[in-house]
C-alpha cells in the first residue's frame, strides 16, 4: 500500500461517512425534539409540511412570541389570512436568518413575516446574544458549507469562530450530547422521535399555554422591593427581581451591530420580495421597569423602517397586555395573555396588509 | 500543549514538514527546536533545568569514557546520578518529606512547605537520563559525542512529558541508521496516532467523567456496584488515557523514522498480577528490573532476598508515580501480590492457564488490580479504606457507568481480544487498502461523535 493515496483515501472516507450522516436529513430525523437542534428541526418541519392554503403570514421570534396560530387562525375568515409560527426559545436574529433561509427559500412564500424583538432601540441585555454560542446548537443542521466564513466570524472570540467552523465542517461535534443521548436509549428515543414526527405539529398549534399569573405580587419601585405571595415559587421570586431590579449593562454598541447585520441580511432576503417584514416590540412583562431604556433614532429597526416594504407595529401597541394578570413568569405571557396577544397581532397584521388580494 | 488539540496537531504537520523538507543534517536541529518550543509551550521557566540537566548527564557520561580509574569513573556516575536525583527529589518530593518532617516535630503540615511546581516529565526525562548514564557507566552504551544528539535524546517531544522510557542504544540505533519511514510505517503510525487520540478523547475521558464523579463525592455513591464501577471507571481512564497518548508517541516518533518500543500489551487481558506488569507501562517495568531490581540482586540471592528486592522495587515504582503514602502502598499492595504469586508457584503465573480458565483468572487479576487503584486514585488514605470498605459491603445499588458506555466497553474487550490472537493492527497495514481506510475513517468518527472534545483534559500522567 502507497501511504499518500490511502490516507487521502481515509480522509475522503471519514469525510463521505460524515457528509452521508450530519450533512443530511438522515441524523436530523432521530435528533431528540427536547434538545435545543431537534425542537428547531421540529418547528422547521411542521412549518414546511403546514398545509397552506391561501395567503400565509409567518411568525418568528423567540420563546416570548407566543403567538398562538390556533387562536390568530380562527379570525381567518375575518382577516383572510392564515398564520404559522417558527419562534423558538432562545433564538436570536442569526438564527432566525438561517432558519428563514430554508423555511423560505424563494422569499416569496408569506405575505408577511413578523419578527418579535425586545426593544425597537436596541437596548443592550446581558446576554450577549453577537456571542451566543446556543445558536450554532439551534441551526447547525441547517448550516451548510458555504456558511462557514460568514457565521464563524459572526462571532468576536476568537475560540468561539473556531468552534463554529469546527461545529459546521464537523457537525456530529455539535450532536456529541444528542448522541449520547440516544446511546442511553436508543429504542425509546427513536420511537419518541418519530411520534414527534406524527403528533408534533398537534403539540405545537394546540398549546393552550400556562394558566399561572404573577397576580399576587407588588413591586415597590421606589424601595426596589418585590413582595411575593406565601408559597410563590423561589424560582420565579429570583427571576422577576433579576429582571426588575438588575442594573442594566452598559451601552456598548454591540446589540445595535448584531442586530443591524442580522436583521439587514432578513432585510436583503426580501428586498425584491412581495413579503413585507412586519416587526413587533414584544410586551415587555406583568410589571414594566420604569427606568426604560432611552429612544434610539438610529437603532437597527428604526432604520429598516425607512425601506418600502417594512413595517413597525407602534412600540405601545401591545401596553395593554403589560398587566401581572396576563404573564406566568417575569417574561411570558400565560394562556389568556397569548389568546389575546395571537387576536390583536391577527387583527393588527390584517389592518397592515389589507385585504388579500 | 496537549496532545489531543487542535494546536498540538498543527505544530505536528508543521514539524513534520519542516523536517521533511529541511536538508538531511538540518533535521537534528529542526527536532530538537521543535522538541524545546514543545515543552517551553507549558511552562518557558523550566527549559533551563532541562538543559542545565542535559548538559551535566552529557558532561558525566563524556568524562566516564575518559577516565580508566574506576573511582573517578564511579564519582562521575555518582555526580550524574545525584544531578538527577537532586532535582527529581526536590521538585517532586520535597513537599512530601518536609510534612513528614513537621508531623514529626509537632508542627502543621505545612510548615515547610514550599510553593514548587512539578516540572513537565520530570519523572520521565531524569529516569531516561539515569538509564543513559548507568549504561555508559556499564560501558554498555557508548557516550554521545554531540551535545545536540544527546540533548534531542532527552528533549525528543513525543515521549518527552509521559514516556515511554526509551534507553539511549534504541533512540541513538535509530537515529544514527535514520531512513525515512516506509508507507507501511507511515500508516502504521497515523493508525496509532488516531487509535491513541480515539482512546483518549472517546474512552478515557468519558470514563474519567464517571471516576471523577464518583471519587469527587464518595458518600453520595455508598454500596459495592457504585464503588466497584467507579474503581472500575478509573481503571478504564487510566488505562485508555495513558496508553493512549503512549499509542499518539510511538505513532509520531514513527512519523519521524524513529521505532519506540510498545508501552503496554492489553493488560486487563493479563491473567496474574505477573503477567499484569509484562504488559503495563513496560518501559518503567523494564527500567525497574534493570536498573533497580537487578542490581539490588534480583533473584540470584535466595527466596528472602527476592521478596525484599521485589517489594523495594514496587515501592519505589509507586513512589515514582507521586510524593503520597498512598502511592508507597499501591507499589507496596503490587509487590505483596507478585511476592504471594512467588510464593504459590511462579511458573503457575507466568504461563497462560487452560483458556477455560482463563477468563476466570483475568477477571480476578482485573479485580485485583483494580483494588490497587483505589490507593492511586483516591484522595487520601481515609477515602481508599472507605472504597475499599465499601467494595466489599455486598451491600447497595446502582452501577455508575451508562449501558451506552458499557457496549463500548465490549467492543473495545473484543478489539483487545482479537489483537491478542490476531495482532490485527500490523495485519491492517499490510492488508487491503479498504480495510485501512474504514479503520481510520471509523476511529476518526467516534473522536468525532462519542470524544471529549469541548475541553482537552489532561493526560493522567502528565502529572508524574
Amino acid at each position: 500500500m502507497r501511504a499518500a493515496p490511502v490516507l487521502l483515501a481515509s480522509f475522503a472516507a471519514f469525510a463521505a461517512l460524515d457528509g452521508a450522516v450530519f450533512h443530511t436529513s438522515l441524523y436530523p430525523w432521530i435528533l431528540s425534539p427536547d434538545g435545543s437542534t431537534g425542537r428547531v428541526e421540529m418547528v422547521l418541519r411542521n412549518e414546511r409540511e403546514r398545509p397552506k392554503d391561501g395567503p400565509q403570514v409567518l411568525g418568528i421570534g423567540d420563546s416570548r412570541m407566543i403567538m398562538l396560530p390556533r387562536v390568530a387562525n380562527e379570525h381567518t375568515a375575518e382577516t383572510g389570512y392564515t398564520f404559522g409560527t417558527i419562534a423558538t426559545p432562545g433564538a436570536s436574529p442569526r438564527s432566525w436568518y438561517y432558519m428563514l433561509r430554508d423555511t423560505d427559500p424563494t422569499a416569496r412564500s408569506y405575505r408577511a413575516i413578523l419578527l418579535a424583538v425586545e426593544s425597537y432601540d436596541d437596548a443592550e441585555i446581558w446576554d450577549d446574544d453577537a456571542d451566543n454560542e446556543r445558536d450554532l446548537s439551534y441551526i447547525v443542521a441547517r448550516l451548510r458549507l458555504g456558511d462557514l466564513w460568514e457565521f464563524s466570524h459572526s462571532y468576536d472570540d476568537w475560540s468561539k469562530r473556531w468552534r463554529a467552523a469546527r461545529g459546521i465542517l464537523l457537525k456530529g461535534l455539535v450532536y456529541k450530547r444528542d448522541f449520547e443521548d440516544l446511546l442511553l436509549h436508543p429504542i425509546s428515543r427513536i420511537r419518541y422521535a418519530q411520534l414527534a414526527h406524527r403528533d408534533s405539529f398537534g403539540w405545537l398549534y394546540g398549546y393552550h399555554g400556562p394558566p399561572d399569573t404573577v397576580s399576587g405580587f407588588q413591586v415597590d419601585w421606589r424601595a426596589r422591593t418585590l413582595a411575593a405571595p406565601p408559597n410563590a415559587n423561589p424560582d420565579l421570586v429570583d427571576g422577576l427581581k433579576g429582571r426588575l431590579f438588575s442594573a442594566p449593562p452598559p451601552e456598548s454598541g454591540r446589540k445595535s451591530r448584531y442586530m443591524k447585520y442580522w436583521l439587514g441580511k432578513i432585510y436583503d432576503r426580501y428586498r425584491d420580495s412581495p413579503t413585507r417584514l412586519i416587526f413587533l416590540r414584544l410586551p415587555r412583562g406583568g410589571f414594566v421597569r420604569p427606568d426604560q431604556p432611552p429612544y434610539n433614532p438610529h437603532s437597527s429597526v428604526r432604520e429598516l423602517a425607512a425601506h418600502p416594504n417594512i413595517t413597525l407595529i407602534d412600540e405601545h401597541f401591545f401596553d395593554s397586555l403589560e398587566k401581572p394578570e396576563l404573564f406566568h413568569d417575569q417574561l411570558h405571557l400565560n394562556g389568556p395573555g397569548m389568546d389575546r396577544f395571537s387576536v390583536m397581532i391577527a387583527q393588527e397584521v390584517a389592518r397592515i396588509l389589507g385585504p388579500p388580494r | 500543549m496537549l496532545f489531543n488539540t487542535p494546536q498540538f496537531f498543527l505544530f505536528l504537520l508543521v514539524t513534520l514538514a519542516l523536517f521533511y523538507a529541511s536538508p538531511k543534517r538540518a533535521r537534528r536541529w529542526i527536532l530538537l527546536a521543535a522538541s524545546y518550543f514543545f515543552y517551553m509551550s507549558w511552562n518557558w521557566r523550566f527549559a533551563p533545568l532541562l538543559l542545565s540537566l542535559t548538559a551535566v548527564d552529557y558532561a558525566a557520561a563524556i568524562w566516564m569514557e575518559r577516565v580508566e580509574s574506576p573511582h573517578r569513573r564511579k564519582l562521575f556516575l555518582v555526580i550524574g546520578l545525584a544531578a538527577n536525583l537532586g532535582f527529581l527529589g526536590f521538585f517532586k518530593y520535597f513537599n512530601f518529606l518536609a510534612g513528614m518532617l513537621a508531623q514529626v516535630l509537632g508542627k502543621d503540615a505545612h510548615a515547610f512547605a514550599l510553593a514548587i511546581i512539578l516540572p513537565l516529565g520530570i519523572s520521565f526525562h531524569t529516569f531516561q537520563s539515569m538509564s543513559y548514564l548507568v549504561d555508559v557507566y556499564r560501558r554498555e552504551q557508548k557516550a554521545i559525542r554531540s551535545p545536540v544528539d544527546y540533548a534531542l535524546f532527552i528533549a525528543f517531544f513525543p515521549q518527552l512529558v509521559a514516556g515511554p522510557i526509551v534507553r539511549a542504544r534504541e533512540f541513538f540505533t535509530n537515529y544514527y541508521k535514520w531512513i525515512p519511514p516506509v508507507s507501511e510505517e507511515t500508516l502504521r503510525g497515523v493508525l496509532w496516532i488516531l487509535l491513541g487520540l480515539t482512546k483518549k478523547t472517546a474512552l478515557a475521558d468519558q470514563f474519567a467523567q464517571i471516576a471523577d464523579s464518583y471519587f469527587q463525592n464518595l458518600a453520595a455513591h455508598p454500596g459495592a456496584p457504585a464503588a466497584w464501577s467507579g474503581v472500575g471507571a478509573f481503571a478504564m481512564q487510566i488505562f485508555f488515557d495513558f496508553s493512549g497518548y503512549t499509542d499518539m508517541a510511538i505513532g509520531m516518533a514513527l512519523l519521524l523514522g524513529f521505532h519506540f518500543p510498545a508501552n503496554f500489551r492489553r493488560p486487563y487481558l493479563a491473567f496474574s498480577i505477573t503477567d499484569f506488569w509484562h504488559r503495563w507501562h513496560i518501559s518503567l517495568s523494564r527500567w525497574l528490573r534493570d536498573y533497580l531490581y537487578i542490581p539490588l540482586g534480583g533473584n540470584r540471592h535466595g527466596a528472602l532476598r527476592t521478596y525484599r528486592n521485589l517489594m523495594l522495587t514496587m515501592l519505589l515504582g509507586g513512589l515514582w508515580h507521586g510524593a503520597s503514602w498512598n502511592f508507597v502502598i499501591w507499589g507496596g499492595y503490587h509487590g505483596a501480590l507478585l511476592g504471594l504469586e512467588r510464593v504459590f508457584g511462579r511458573k503457575h503465573f507466568q504461563e497462560p492457564p487452560h483458556w477455560l480458565a482463563y477468563p476466570f483468572r483475568a477477571a480476578i487479576t482485573f479485580a485485583l488490580v483494580c483494588v490497587g487503584w483505589v490507593f492511586f486514585r483516591a484522595a487520601t488514605l481515609h477515602d481508599s479504606v472507605y472504597v475499599i470498605q465499601q467494595m466489599f459491603s455486598w451491600h447497595g445499588k446502582g452501577i455508575l457507568i451508562p449501558a451506552w458506555l458499557g457496549v463500548l466497553l465490549a467492543i473495545s474487550l473484543v478489539v483487545a481480544l482479537m489483537e491478542e490472537k490476531f495482532e490485527w493492527i500490523d495485519r491492517l497495514v499490510r492488508g487491503p487498502a479498504w480495510a485501512y481506510v474504514a479503520a481510520i475513517a471509523m476511529l476518526l468518527f467516534s473522536v468525532e461523535l462519542i470524544g471529549v472534545t469541548e475541553t482537552a483534559v489532561p493526560f493522567v500522567y502528565f502529572q508524574f
